[in-house]
């Protein structure tokens, strides 16, 4: 929609979200895939709307009632699921109209992304839904999630029923980020809301950034894009929603293969890529650059405060692991926070040596009681008022008894809304590594799979927290 | 404001795209953005007579829709010092356009003063297919032409972006004086950025527009050669 949002069409979009009353238009046939696996799914996430499943030959599916037709269904409808044959949509859609359903997710594919008569297609449904009023998000689609109300009309099988409620929410034109897809439960991945917005026809990405902006399950969105409709419009948005949330995005085409023939310097090193990013500087856009940043770096922000300064504090059981921290950190201007004397001097009581600007626990590991003494050096750099965000590396050796101890010591910790704290996990065996990792994020302590990631994270979350100083 | 409509309406009566030097300058000073006083002369003794008004020394430029590239056809002459120079410069000037381009219509040679050296800024805007107008900010010579150390900003730019893409170049510790060179006026600079944004806004009809090059001095800046080429999509000139 290029001519702006008026308040009328944000209700609309909350109604992909939250549904009272759903009608799924589709193949009922027991499978990996379609309307079967759609219910069953909503069903098993404990969907609080009414599903109205819709199909000529059946008269039950998962214990509810089936209707012939959308007209036939008594109820109001607020959204229709669409997933059958491209040449139907066209038909289904009137049928929409006549129901004066307002929102339409097409599941359905073979549009503008295959073919001529595809394109052909999108273009119909896009001229029905514009002239009843109704928005459309799709073609092309693996849908939406709310994990809030189990609202999950995921046409795959994910195989697990519950997404954790979070405060990330993730938008994509692609399917990649669809619960069957990634394993949001697996890795105990805190959402908001799931949006994959297909070919985009109707509802886009600066329809979504309005609608999240003003979702207070969401802290935080991230975003992966390929192209952009409306540039100024996307503009506009992104400058009102930043200094509230923070916005990450990925974006694709960042070769410089669109440079253009021009008559000027200008025009000939304008690519895309470059103007991209001057518009994320200009909106405060945090730009991103990889699929493993897109998925953990927000959790920096769903989970944790924003840092009060750009002093880095590590805790690790190598020297090396302290000086690749640092080097990542100076990309992002985090500096190396230096301890207080105080804190210098009781980690030095702890163990010689030990309160140096990197405290390396690598050396008191040997002693006996080490998760004593591991417990009191946490909670004493902690206490460092010289320490703004804090890089701590843990190794959770082979025993299950640490991993419980670490989530007891990190439970104590959560009083502390100081420091912003990244946490890296390693050890000998990795079903014990996801054990610490699930349980501290569980905490709300958020965890990266490589120490990069998580210096990364600490630095854009520095980033972020100076650009909004400054639109103050 | 009539000056201004009557460019733009005489140009595209002649069903022209690109703007000649003097036209563009003309209008960026309508605009307020400081650019060297230029002269239209139309014939040698106006040349004389406005090289003598303005001091020497002054340049020559040859002053066509059709020439494009103006150095490599002979149509431009630096640094002349006399009223003897500024007479055989006119008169080489026309001889050699006339020979290079034998049907060029001519609107006569333009004569500005020639400025003492600065640091070469260049500043242009283009049309970015997503964003609409981009503003390019950088160095000028080898520093965009080889090294392309360039920044960009989507217009509209407010003060804030317009310090940052100035700030953000590699080069830029030459415009605060690097080794003992004075230090350029980079205010002068937002300024102008500003105000080209807002220009740009208030003319759809633009595609693109470069100042290449701005002298930079430490008190003020001023843009020696510009160029606007407008749009010849009718639809893209809406804002």
């Amino acid at each position: 929609m290029a001519n702006g949002c008026p308040d009328s069409m944000k209700n609309v979009l909350n109604l992909f979200f939250e549904p009272q009353g759903v009608a799924v238009v589709g193949s009922l046939r027991e499978g990996y895939f379609g309307g079967y696996v759609v219910i069953k799914t909503m069903l098993n996430a404990g969907f609080t709307g009414k599903i109205y499943p819709v199909n000529p030959s059946y008269q039950e599916i998962h214990g509810l009632k089936v209707f012939p037709s959308i007209q036939q269904i008594p109820d109001r409808i607020d959204l229709a699921l669409i997933m059958i044959n491209r040449r139907t949509v066209p038909t289904v859609m009137r049928e929409c109209v006549a129901k004066e359903i307002k929102a339409v997710i097409v599941v359905a594919d073979g549009f503008a992304e295959r073919d001529e008569e595809g394109a052909e297609l999108q273009k119909e449904i896009v001229k029905i839904g514009r002239e009843a009023g109704i928005r459309i998000l799709g073609p092309n689609t693996a849908g939406v999630v709310n994990s809030a109300n189990g609202f999950i009309p995921d046409p795959y099988e994910p195989g697990y029923k519950k997404v954790k409620p979070g405060a990330v929410a993730i938008c994509a034109q692609t399917g990649m980020i669809n619960p069957q897809a990634f394993p949001y439960a697996d890795l105990h991945y805190g959402v908001s809301k799931i949006c994959d917005y297909g070919n985009k026809c109707d509802v886009d990405e600066c329809d979504l950034l309005e609608y999240l902006e003003g979702d207070s399950a969401t802290k935080v969105i991230t975003m992966y894009l390929e192209g952009i409709q409306d540039g100024q419009r996307f503009l506009n948005i992104s400058k009102r929603v930043t200094p509230k949330k923070p916005v990450l995005i990925l974006k694709s085409g960042r070769t410089k293969e669109g440079a253009k023939v021009s008559a000027s310097h200008t025009g000939a090193l304008a690519g895309d890529d470059q103007i991209f990013s001057a518009a994320c500087k200009q909106s405060g856009i945090l730009r991103i650059e990889t699929f493993r940043q897109f998925f953990e770096l927000p959790k920096i922000f769903s989970l944790q405060p924003l840092p009060k300064g750009n002093r880095l504090g590590i805790v690790t059981f190598t020297g090396g692991v302290g000086v690749l921290a640092i080097d990542e950190g100076t990309q992002y201007g985090l500096t190396v926070a230096k301890l207080s004397p105080e804190i210098g001097n009781r980690l030095d009581n702890i163990f010689p040596g030990l309160g140096k600007t990197v405290v390396d626990i690598g050396p008191p590991m040997a002693v006996n009681n080490y998760m004593t003494i591991y417990s009191e050096i946490l909670q004493t750099v902690m206490l460092d008022q010289n320490i703004d965000c804090l890089f701590n590396v843990i190794w959770t050796s082979p025993f299950e008894a640490f991993v419980d101890e670490y989530l007891k010591l990190y439970s104590s910790l959560q009083r502390d809304d100081q420091k912003t704290i990244a946490t890296w996990v390693y050890g000998p065996s990795l079903p014990l590594i996801r054990k610490l990792s699930n349980g501290l994020e569980d905490l709300g302590f958020p965890v990266f799979s490589d120490l990069e990631t998580a210096i990364q994270a600490l630095g854009m979350a520095y980033q972020y927290s100076t650009w909004k100083k400054g639109e103050k | 404001m009539m000056g201004k409509l009557s460019i733009y309406d005489q140009v595209k009566k002649e069903g022209r795209f690109i703007l000649t030097e003097f036209e563009s300058k003309k209008i960026l000073k309508q605009a307020g953005i400081p650019v060297v006083e230029t002269k239209l002369a139309k014939s040698q003794q106006e040349a004389i007579a406005i090289s003598q008004k303005i001091g020497f020394p002054v340049a020559l430029k040859i002053v066509s829709p059709d020439v494009i590239h103006k150095t490599d056809s002979g149509g431009v002459r630096l640094s002349l010092q006399s009223v003897a120079e500024v007479k055989k410069a006119y008169d080489e000037i026309l001889r050699k356009v006339k020979k290079e381009y034998p049907k060029a219509l001519i609107h006569g040679v333009s004569i500005q003063k020639m400025l003492p050296i600065g640091t070469e800024v260049i500043i242009g805007v283009s049309k970015d297919p997503q964003f609409g107008p981009v503003i390019m900010f950088g160095l000028g010579g080898i520093f965009v032409e080889l090294l392309k150390d360039v920044s960009f900003r989507v217009i509209p730019v407010e003060r804030n972006d317009a310090r940052e893409m100035i700030k953000e170049i590699k080069g830029f510790p030459l415009l605060e004086g690097y080794r003992g060179k004075s230090p350029s006026d980079i205010s002068s600079l937002v300024n102008l950025i500003l105000k080209l944004s807002r220009f740009i806004e208030g003319n759809p009809q633009i595609k693109e527009l470069e100042l290449n090059p701005i002298l930079a001095y430490p008190k003020r800046v001023v843009a020696v050669d510009a160029r606007i080429i407008l749009e010849e999509d009718q639809e893209k000139t809406k804002s």
